[in-house]
């Protein structure tokens, strides 16, 4: 199998609101693009075709056929191969899959990779019904008020049944993870005020919005887009060059697990009944990632990039990581493991609660955090000495799952 | 003049970890920069103490800060108190003093003499003080008063305005220096930009010079022509008038009157305050703080003065010339074209463009020689007009039209011509002034 090579990207400050500036989605885009091709040093020449991955621009920007708006951001893309993959909150590692098979597959030696999202054109409320659409909308979500936090907090109602679960564990995960993204200038949450007891706290400061999922609990809603570029081994050999860098320190995508688990959320867990996982496919992405990767365990990696929607899904990674056995998450947040200078670092970002969550963005900002993190760029954030991330990017309640393990 | 570089990543925590900073006392907490200043300390630093002339102004002062940061930990984590009974008490536990009282020297020297016999010689001792030297604030004090005392500017209101100067004086230690950007950007989520001690720092420097020659200029062409011209589209989400009313004509006057007292710069006319303003000011104008400024709400109506009568009248009927590059403008920056926009805008015909240009270039032509006198760089200026201001950084608009064409317009208003620009520009090397990966520069260029 040829190698995919990762040559960095550009993300937008994720605190922007692109509807307070009054700007389309094609400005969104835009930015991100030019961003990356400026900081990564590559002329609009070289890009040879382009994915872009997003949720819903349909309903959030009245926007179809995003494929195309890529090739509106530099005349030299007029008439490059472009399209757009969607998979909900997945729909970034989507995008990054299907580039990532066209360089093994040798069709194309540079590609784009574009993850976007403009959420903040709609209220709230409408904005919960977007979402909604990620769940099977008719069963699950119709008709009821946001209804994502809901799903997640049985997420966390099921540890509780078959392991046992307390809230304070889920909030020391958002509290490390807001104190994670004051350390990220692009992070959406970086300037918010929070602390432990404001994420243990029961009033209305921190509302309930869905079981026992509480506001500190949610990860934002978010404007944002990150572009990366993808290569193969002939065009990253020709750039090490230029760029007067040995080959062997551009990181590669050295594995990556896909899986499709059913829709609606009782579904799942009626499946894994029998399992000591509480989502059994996901747990398989993971390991799918790492055995490709040539990596036994958790240990063989240096930190994570997880899907935390919610801090239940945060949760449920840590076991699904093989970090702690199945059921027994709580004992790594107690052992501060999760830290950045933890044993385990899980992200060091913010992830999606601190950093934002611009829903068709978020796999790809997981890729370049990975990136970012194992070439020593990620600054205040950076896990000292990682060599190996590995990410964990999810769609629907646990439905579509991506892990890229990223390293050099 | 320290470097605007900050320690990052693991250094940073290191820097972090120095020290532990578990007590705060917030003097003047009643005030509105000393309650907003207590409200950001509560989220990092588990006992904040909010202190004031009474017990009673304190409490105001706490409940202020509850509903401004929205979270009960404030209050779990502040206690409150007075000068008279508890300050020496306080400011003994405490490993960080926070000074915000209002803006005279003499109070503030007041309160030091206290501060001073009653601190702990590690503690540090900041003021927030957005004019007074902090070379003069800490004369003739001891050692370790001296080693330990900055200026820590936060800009108003604290929770949303990121941007903060740290000023060093002649003697504080730089240790010192090195631990409160790192606290403050870490901990507490500041963009922190480190200035020389120059009347008004660098931000106020380089904004109310803007934001003073709009006001000069609304002498004649009236507020609501000048905020048009120079509007969302020369680079910022608040226009210039609508700033001052919101800042409060007093505040807008202590900051120009302060430095155009101290100053003698090539622009010195234009920090002089309008003596239309000084007049309305008799008559009790401040902006929104009483109701009335360069605009008032009438119910939904909007309405903007008349300089010459002291009058208002609605802005819908106030007539206006044709500015359709403005439109033109907004409608590229809509889809993210920045640097086509800003051509329309350079290249615009008429009187009313040709004076917009005159202050976005005395904008940028006032920042770069302020380089090297209030920031070490124009990096400094740059990255609080940007956090501070939420302006587009002089530096930012120069690479988004082309040294060349920054150049031509500066000559084309008249004004002094920064060296580094004009070599930039006739050596035709492309550069970029700005190179900050993590600031997107788009975020400034607001569409209409």
């Amino acid at each position: 199998m040829s190698e995919v090579y990762v040559l960095g990207g550009y993300q937008t400050d994720f605190a922007r609101n692109w509807t307070k500036e009054k700007k389309h989605f094609s400005a969104l885009m835009r930015e991100s693009v030019l961003g990356a091709l400026a900081h990564c040093k590559i002329d609009p020449e070289e890009v040879e075709s382009a994915h872009v991955g997003n949720f819903a621009a349909e309903l959030y920007c009245m926007q179809g056929h995003l494929g195309a708006f890529f090739t509106e951001v530099h005349p030299a893309f007029s008439g490059l191969p472009t399209g757009r993959h969607e998979a909900a909150c997945a729909s970034g590692s989507i995008a990054i899959l299907a580039a990532s098979a066209e360089i093994e597959a040798g069709r194309y030696d540079l590609q784009a990779v574009v993850g976007i999202e403009q959420m903040k054109t709609v209220s709230a409320g409408e904005g919960g019904a977007y979402l909604g659409t990620a769940a099977w909308y008719e069963e699950e979500a119709e008709g009821v008020e946001f209804p994502f936090p809901k799903l997640f907090g049985r997420l966390g109602d099921e540890y509780d049944k078959r392991y046992g679960l307390k809230d304070e564990y889920l909030a020391e995960i958002s509290k490390i993870n807001y104190a994670n993204a004051k350390l990220n200038p692009n992070a959406q949450t970086r300037t918010w005020y929070m602390n432990k007891e404001h994420a243990l706290c029961r009033t209305d400061d921190n509302a309930a919005v869905g079981g026992r999922i509480r506001i500190a609990d949610c990860s934002q809603v978010t404007d944002g887009a990150v572009c990366t570029f993808l290569a193969s081994k002939a065009f990253a050999t020709k750039y090490a060059e230029r760029q007067g860098i040995q080959l062997a320190d551009i990181p590669k995508i050295k594995g990556w697990g896909h899986n499709t688990s059913r829709l609606r959320f009782a579904d799942k867990v009626m499946e894994s009944r029998e399992d000591r996982y509480v989502l059994p496919h996901v747990r398989s992405t993971i390991t799918s990632a790492m055995k490709r990767a040539g990596i036994a365990d958790v240990n063989g990696i240096d930190g994570i990039e997880t899907h935390d929607c919610f801090t239940t899904s945060e949760y449920m990674a840590i076991d699904h990581f093989g970090i702690t056995e199945p059921g027994e998450s709580w004992k790594a947040v107690d052992a501060g493991w999760l830290e950045i200078d933890g044993k385990y670092p899980i992200n060091p970002s913010g992830g999606l609660i601190g950093a934002g969550h611009p829903v068709g963005a978020t796999g790809v900002r997981q890729l370049l955090d990975g990136y970012l993190q194992v070439t020593g760029q990620a600054g205040d954030y950076q896990i000292d000495g990682a060599k190996t991330i590995q990410t964990l990017n999810i769609g629907g309640s646990g439905t579509t799952s991506c892990s890229f393990v990223v390293g050099v | 003049m320290s470097s605007n570089s900050s320690p990052t990543g693991a250094s940073a925590r290191k820097i972090l970890s120095s020290r532990n900073i578990e007590r705060v006392v917030v003097l003047g907490a009643n005030g509105t920069m000393g309650y907003g200043s207590a409200a950001l300390f509560t989220q990092a630093v588990p006992h904040v103490t909010f202190l004031a002339r009474t017990k009673a102004k304190a409490d105001e002062g706490l409940a202020a800060a509850i509903s401004q940061v929205r979270s009960p930990t404030v209050a779990s984590r502040a206690e409150t108190g007075d000068y008279d009974k508890d300050l020496e008490a306080a400011v003994a536990k405490a490993d960080l003093v926070f000074e915000a009282l209002t803006e005279d020297f003499d109070i503030k020297k007041a309160m030091f003499d206290r501060v001073e016999k009653a601190r702990r010689d590690d503690s540090i001792v900041a003021t927030v003080t957005s004019g007074l030297s902090i070379n003069s604030l800490c004369e003739g004090r001891g050692d370790s008063f001296r080693k330990n005392f900055l200026g820590l500017h936060f800009f108003n209101p604290p929770n949303v305005i990121t941007g903060t100067e740290l000023i060093a004086g002649n003697d504080t230690d730089p240790a010192v220096v090195d631990f409160v950007d790192v606290f403050s950007r870490v901990r507490l989520g500041r963009e922190m930009i480190r200035t020389a001690d120059t009347p008004a720092f660098a931000g106020n420097r380089v904004g109310f010079k803007v934001l003073n020659e709009a006001a000069q200029l609304a002498e004649t062409l009236g507020p609501v022509l000048v905020d048009k011209l120079v509007g969302p589209y020369t680079g910022r989400a608040l226009t210039p008038l609508a700033t001052i009313d919101l800042v409060g004509w007093d505040i807008h006057r202590a900051i120009v009157d302060n430095v155009f007292e101290l100053t003698n710069d090539e622009a010195h006319a234009t920090l002089e305050l309008p003596a239309y303003m000084a007049k309305l000011m008799d008559k009790g104008v401040l902006g929104d703080k009483t109701g009335a400024g360069f605009f008032k709400r009438d119910g939904k109506t909007r309405l903007a003065l008349d300089v010459a009568s002291g009058g208002y009248k609605p802005v819908s009927e106030i007539a206006l010339p044709d500015l359709g590059y403005i439109d033109d403008v907004a409608k590229l920056y809509h889809q993210g074209r920045y640097e086509e926009g800003i051509q329309i805008f350079l290249g615009a015909d008429g009187d009313e463009a040709a004076l917009a240009r005159k202050v976005i270039a005395g904008y940028i032509s006032y920042a770069f020689h302020r380089a090297g006198e209030v920031t070490e760089t124009i990096t400094g200026i740059d990255l609080i007009m940007g956090a501070g201001f939420n302006w587009a950084p002089p530096s930012v608009l120069v690479d988004t039209m082309g040294p060349a064409s920054a150049v031509a317009m500066i000559e084309e208003a008249g004004l002094p011509v920064p060296e580094i620009l004009s070599k930039a520009a006739a050596s035709g090397e492309p550069r970029r002034f700005f190179d900050h990966p993590a600031i997107n520069i788009g975020k400034y260029f607001v569409a209409g």
